[in-house]
């Protein structure tokens, strides 16, 4: 019989139907789901075919000098238990680093996170530190609480949208028709972007504005709003702190000033302003154009702080939507796979994770934990000696790819699980062959917060194992644990680690699944979060002032390159690129380019062109567009003909550490 | 020939067939009814299907460089709109698709009429759900009432069982008949020379589509595929002419523009497959636009009025 | 029980001869016999890249040939195949046997069906070819244009010459003038797009009958046998009910020219 699950692309997490194996395979969206109504996106219909590839990884394989040996996996977890705890005895825990993975369950992200913290590291860190740590750090400086703040069904209340900093049609595809239908309605959309996004041209209100000025942008949005008086009055005197000192940072951002910073005219910015505030409830979405920067925990809070101020939060309809990018960021986070934070996003420096110690029945690790770039780095010094990596592909993905590449060779255990011999797990010493969503049982949460099922529909091929399975071995191997005797045993202990999943059971959270916090007090989960307070009591107000991205254009690195996805693939391309439909709709990597940017250069439609950062250079197609506006071009990453990252320097937000992937000077060269 | 069964006997008539075929049907999944193989009546469950019995003939993603004779398959529950489709198709791929002609003569449609239009559907402008080629016909008319028009081919699974009288059969002839008066028509015919290749509606649409294919994966017409090597295997997978890469070649793409794409999508629906084919390529089910994240109609490219807009 | 022949399993073939033509041209010779007629074409495979599309470069007496430029996946991998996988022949061939007097024009790759048109006539009938290229070295079956000439009126044309060329210059539509008594001509036409649409025009305009007119079309193609949807133009498939179309029958679709 068919079976209910989870779409492994993004963040929106759409609910599939998949029939059994042998029977006619066709996937359909769950019509039962809240969250789709039974609809899907492209990527949902033709993209999970890489599951029944041949090419997936089928054995435990050990690298003796450069070739792969097929090894069992009795001796395997053997191996990786002996080496990782060999490398503690010689170097002491730190030397070790863990790196989880946003496409993994809940149950195997908690299990990871563990693993290091019980090993005696907090050496623990995953994707999500280069899409959306800014995000979880910013909303719970200013909120308490780092994540969507309504339901996706909640935006049926939406009056205005405003979209800044992310392409929803292509990157949450359903969040994006959602959006659409509610404005074919009539609802306002004020869509702020730097590229001629899909959305900006049903949108009432279109800021293009330069890469890296988003403050700039959201500060003079305040300004009107301050000086027009547009502000929710009430709920800033009963629900926020910091508003005076808002007030005088903001007012210095006066349109005419910004525009020349944002290449915005102040118009559009007054219009925006006065449609934002009081055509309410008004709903901001963001995704990794307010993130990846060096600002990007600045950016996460001034759009906290403009929602607050108009009192667009707590209520049906309003709210801040970080658009999550892999489909179990919100619940990897959540289940503290991040250097800086425990389950429930405990911080590891508080008194709070003494529950954790009880918990583990362990000591806790007392140094803070290195980041995912922090640790490729340390690598090449030769601090970090061994690296256990899951469902990641950090050699097409991270920034600075030279440095991860020399961290990777210097390492004296690299062990990489995965469903795929991904280049990176090409370099491992040690390949574990994992499951496919469609292949193992466990829990995502996606952005609105909703925790949801997934099933082992299929079998997977050759030993492949579950993530799970393969951690919670190798962990009891170490006897950090007695081992589990499956997800919902690791899950029961999830519920005791965060009180916000304390409510939710394999039983009651399907075919449905719940949004947390999910407790005693809200024992059917929470739809709108923040409705009567903050978790921090108050709101935080927080002035930002705004300072110019880490690069900029001069007389030679003349444009801005910002990096994205597209509509077709995914990440590094190791799943999407493996359906011929995905992959024949976006076969090669391109620079999108101005046309009067092109003509200057001498550069036409289709030719292949140089494109050169201070940091690296690439051969890629040049697609001649006006989606992009002059002065600035755009590259998807998910190509490893080409890979963009190599073009991306090594400047870091200094809160999240996440690396500026959305504003690089480069040149273009025919 | 026209029989008359009651519930017990539908039970027998699916242990006879049983014996014989392959037996799926449609089941409930959490409140989706979806096709699955069933091994007893018991688990058949009637309802509007969240997809077409498509992929019983058309593999979503098949090797199509090795063929094997096809098991002999009985899929019950299928409703008229999505049986319409493969007797629609028939005209363009049966005998010509070895894999669509092997699979469609040993696969029997065992099709549960719709006795109550259903919420969103509009067959009844194609017809109405009661039909003239079938292989099974099921018309559960009252509580433990079942009509069933069966072909001579399947004259063996009806032995013993009554006939229909005169009487059962007026009663529902003259329920079909109430169910088409009962749901809105929409003016498909002449639709070929009302529809304007010009219309706002393609580029309003695409304005909004997000190009998701929903709507020719979900269509019970729709039949296109993509072939693409993968090693040692030739895959036949489901395609979208919504997809820009549909129509590429070396030399230019034809329909380079989404408005183009999703008009040729009417096109072929309305006017092309009338033309060649002399039926429209649509059977009224409504899957196209229940399923479209973006509510683009296709009642709305019928009753369009292209004159003024 | 039928054993039912699969149409999609392509013939393993020796490739038993190859010429490179021009820098991204080349011609091979199957080991096997045509057996199709000039306007029909074939799929040709390589096992796990795909298939292609290519006309019969052969009239139906001879060996079956392919002419290819190779430009993608699979057209850049033939010529270094010793087997490849043929299936066919597909689609209409130009109506040869019903005219006396013709007129052929092609435009680059568009030449193979005009020179398996060349040796199918053999000279038996009034055969006048236009081929035009873009530069002298991107001219094709250089070593048969004597054998040709002796078959049909030859006209060659590039749009640059070079040193070498003391030839014609100019596009294909220069030259129809200079065909005698083209009125009552048939024309076959294959080429891009543009050069179609432009060689109709003037065809038109000296006073061909658009019955008498006819196109070989190009569109993507995976199936070559009508079931998969993708080389529709208006109500054809252009691999069953073409490739080659008589232009008063196609001239009012909207999508006939890309
Ligand atoms: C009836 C017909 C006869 C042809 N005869 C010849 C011939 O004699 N000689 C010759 O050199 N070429 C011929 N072509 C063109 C040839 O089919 C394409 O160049 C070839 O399919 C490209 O395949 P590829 O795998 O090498 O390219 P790909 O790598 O698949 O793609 C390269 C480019 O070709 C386009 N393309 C891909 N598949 C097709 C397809 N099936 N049809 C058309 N374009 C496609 C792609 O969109 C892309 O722009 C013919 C095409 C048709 C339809
Ligand atoms: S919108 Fe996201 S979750 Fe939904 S089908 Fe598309 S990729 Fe999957
Ligand atoms: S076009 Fe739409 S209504 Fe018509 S058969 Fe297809 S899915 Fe149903
Ligand atoms: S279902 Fe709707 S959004 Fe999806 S491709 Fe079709 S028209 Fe576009
Ligand atoms: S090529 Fe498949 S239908 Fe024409």
């Amino acid at each position: 019989m068919a079976q209910i699950s989870v779409c492994p692309y993004c963040g929106t997490g759409c609910q599939i139907v998949v029939p059994e194996k042998d029977e006619p395979f066709s996937v359909s969206g769950y019509k039962g789901s809240p969250v789709n109504n039974g609809k899907l996106c492209i990527k949902g219909y033709t993209g999970l075919n890489y599951s029944f590839s041949k090419e997936r990884l089928t054995y435990p394989l050990f690298n003796e000098n450069g070739n792969f040996i097929r090894i069992s996996w009795e001796d395997a977890i053997e191996l990786a238990a002996n080496k990782l705890l060999k490398i503690r005895e010689e170097f002491g825990p730190d030397s070790v680093a863990f790196q989880s993975s946003a496409k993994c369950t809940n149950e195997e992200n908690y299990l990871m996170q563990k693993m290091a913290r019980v090993f005696g590291t907090n050496n623990i860190d995953h994707c999500a530190r280069s899409c959306h740590s800014p995000t979880a750090l910013g909303l719970i400086n200013t909120l308490g609480t780092g994540a969507a703040t309504g339901s996706i069904k909640s935006l049926e209340g939406t009056n205005t949208f405003f979209i800044i900093g992310s392409n929803t049609t292509e990157q949450h595809p359903i969040i994006g028709s959602k959006i659409i239908s509610e404005v074919k309605k009539g609802k306002k959309l004020i869509v702020a972007d730097p590229r001629k996004i899909k959305l900006a041209e049903l949108a009432d209100i279109h800021m293009q504005f330069r890469p890296g000025t988003d403050v700039a942008l959201l500060n003079s949005l305040m300004f009107v709003i301050v000086k027009e008086k547009l502000y929710d009055k009430e709920f800033i005197d009963s629900r926020t702190e910091g508003f005076n000192e808002l007030r005088e940072e903001v007012i210095k951002y006066d349109p005419i000033i910004t525009s020349e910073i944002t290449g915005v005219e102040p118009e559009l910015v007054y219009e925006a302003a006065r449609t934002y505030a009081t055509n309410r409830p008004s709903a901001i979405f963001y995704a990794m154009g307010i993130t990846q920067h060096i600002h990007g925990t600045e950016n996460v809070m001034n759009v906290s702080n403009l929602a607050l101020i108009t009192g667009n939060l707590g209520k049906y309809g309003s709210g801040i939507f970080p658009l999550r990018g892999q489909n179990n960021v919100q619940g990897s986070s959540d289940m503290g796979a991040l250097a800086e934070f425990y389950p429930g996003y405990i911080r590891w420096d508080s008194d709070k994770i003494e529950k954790f110690a009880k918990l583990w029945n362990s000591t806790l690790p007392k140094k803070k934990g290195l980041t995912l770039s922090e640790m490729f780095d340390k690598a090449a010094d030769g601090e970090i000696k061994a690296i256990y990596l899951m469902g990641e592909n950090p050699l097409i993905t991270e920034a600075n790819i030279a440095r991860v590449e020399e961290g990777i060779d210097n390492l004296e255990f690299f062990i990489v699980q995965d469903i795929f011999m991904t280049l990176t797990a090409a370099k491992a010493d040690l390949v574990l062959p994992a499951a496919s969503s469609l292949e193992k049982e466990g829990t995502f949460t996606n952005t609105e917060r909703r925790i949801q099922r997934i099933f082992p529909i299929y079998k997977p091929p050759g030993e492949a194992k579950p993530d799970w399975w393969i951690i919670n071995k190798i962990g009891s191997r170490m006897n950090l644990w007695k081992e589990y005797s499956g997800p919902e045993e690791i899950f029961n202990e999830i519920r005791e680690a965060i009180y916000n999943y304390s409510g939710a059971t394999y039983e009651n959270i399907y075919p449905v699944g719940k949004q947390w916090p999910i407790n005693k007090e809200n024992p059917d989960g929470t739809e709108i979060l923040h409705t009567r307070s903050f978790p921090l009591g108050k709101g935080k107000l927080v002035p930002i002032k705004f300072n110019p991205p880490s690069e900029s254009v001069d007389g030679e690195y003349d444009l801005i390159m910002t990096t994205g996805r597209n509509y077709f693939h995914w990440h590094s391309g190791t799943m999407t690129r493996l359906s011929q439909i995905l992959e024949r709709e976006a076969p090669e990597p391109y620079i999108e380019i101005n046309s009067e940017d092109a003509y200057e250069r001498k550069i036409r439609n289709g030719q292949l062109v140089n494109v050169k950062s201070r940091h690296g250079e690439i051969r890629i197609r040049a697609k001649v567009t006006n989606l992009v506006p002059k002065g600035i071009v755009f590259i998807p990453f998910h190509y490893k003909e080409s890979r963009v990252n190599l073009l991306v320097g090594e400047n870091l937000d200094p809160i999240s550490k996440i690396p500026e992937f959305k504003v690089v000077a480069v040149k273009v060269m025919p | 020939m026209i029989y008359s069964l009651n519930a017990e006997e539908m039970a027998q008539l699916y242990e006879r067939i049983s014996k014989e075929f392959e037996t799926y049907g449609t089941v409930d999944i959490q409140g989706d009814i979806t096709f699955s193989r069933i091994e007893s009546y018991d688990e058949l469950r009637i309802g509007r299907s969240d997809k077409p019995p498509k992929e019983f003939l058309i593999g979503r993603n098949e090797n199509v460089l090795v063929f094997t004779e096809p098991n002999k398959k009985a899929v019950f529950g299928v409703m008229s709109c999505d049986l319409k489709g493969f007797y629609i198709m028939d005209k363009q791929i049966y005998g010509k698709d070895p894999f669509y002609t092997a699979r469609r003569d040993n696969t029997v449609f065992i099709n549960y009429v719709c006795t109550e239009p259903c919420e969103t559907g509009f067959c009844s402008s194609f017809g109405g759900p009661l039909l003239n080629d079938y292989q099974i016909q099921v018309i559960n008319y009252e509580n433990d009432k079942y009509l069933i028009y069966a072909d001579d081919a399947y004259k063996s699974f009806f032995e013993g069982f009554k006939q229909a009288s005169k009487e059962e059969i007026s009663k529902v002839e003259k329920l079909m008949h109430n169910f088409n008066m009962k749901q809105k028509k929409h003016e498909v015919e002449g639709i070929e020379n009302r529809i304007k290749w010009n219309s706002k509606l393609w580029d309003e649409y695409a304005k909004i589509c997000i190009q998701c294919g929903a709507c020719n994966y979900s269509c019970p017409t729709c039949y296109c595929f993509d072939l693409n090597d993968v090693g040692e295997e030739r895959f036949r997978e489901w395609d979208s002419c919504i997809l820009a890469g549909f129509t590429k070649t070396s030399a230019g793409n034809p329909r380079e523009s989404l408005a183009s794409r999703l008009r040729q999508r009417f096109y072929h629906k309305f006017v092309y497959y009338k033309k060649s084919k002399g039926e429209y390529l649509c059977t009224g089910c409504n899957r196209c636009t229940d399923d479209c994240p973006v509510d683009i109609e296709i009642k709305e490219v019928i009753d369009h009025d292209y004159n003024n807009e | 029980m039928t054993t039912i022949m699969n149409s999609f399993k392509p013939h393993e073939k020796r490739i038993a001869r190859k010429i490179k033509e021009t820098t991204d041209i080349f011609t091979i010779e199957i080991d096997m016999e045509s057996n199709s007629y000039p306007g029909q074409f074939y799929e040709l495979s390589i096992l796990g890249i795909g298939e292609a599309p290519i006309s019969a470069a052969s009239s139906s007496s001879e060996k079956l040939k392919f002419t290819i430029r190779s430009i993608g996946h699979v057209t850049s991998k033939i010529f270094e195949q010793d087997v490849i996988g043929v299936r066919g022949p597909y689609g209409n061939y130009w109506p040869f046997k019903e005219y006396d007097r013709i007129l052929a024009i092609a435009g680059g790759i568009g030449i193979p069906p005009i020179r398996a048109l060349i040796h199918e006539l053999e000279g038996k009938k009034d055969l006048w070819v236009i081929y035009g290229a873009r530069t002298p070295s991107d001219l094709v079956y250089k070593y048969e244009f004597d054998q040709w000439r002796n078959k049909a009126n030859l006209i060659l044309t590039v749009d640059r010459g070079d040193e070498s060329w003391n030839g014609k210059v100019g596009l294909v539509t220069k030259y129809i003038p200079e065909i005698p008594d083209l009125k009552n001509m048939a024309a076959f036409l294959i080429g891009p797009p543009i050069m179609m649409e432009n060689s109709v025009k003037d065809l038109l305009k000296y006073g061909l009958q658009p019955e008498n007119i006819f196109l070989s079309l190009e569109r993507r193609m995976e199936c070559g046998f009508g079931v998969c949807g993708h080389c529709n133009v208006g109500h054809f498939y252009v691999c069953e009910d073409g490739p080659i179309f008589r232009y008063s029958e196609v001239s009012n679709l909207p999508e006939l020219f890309l």
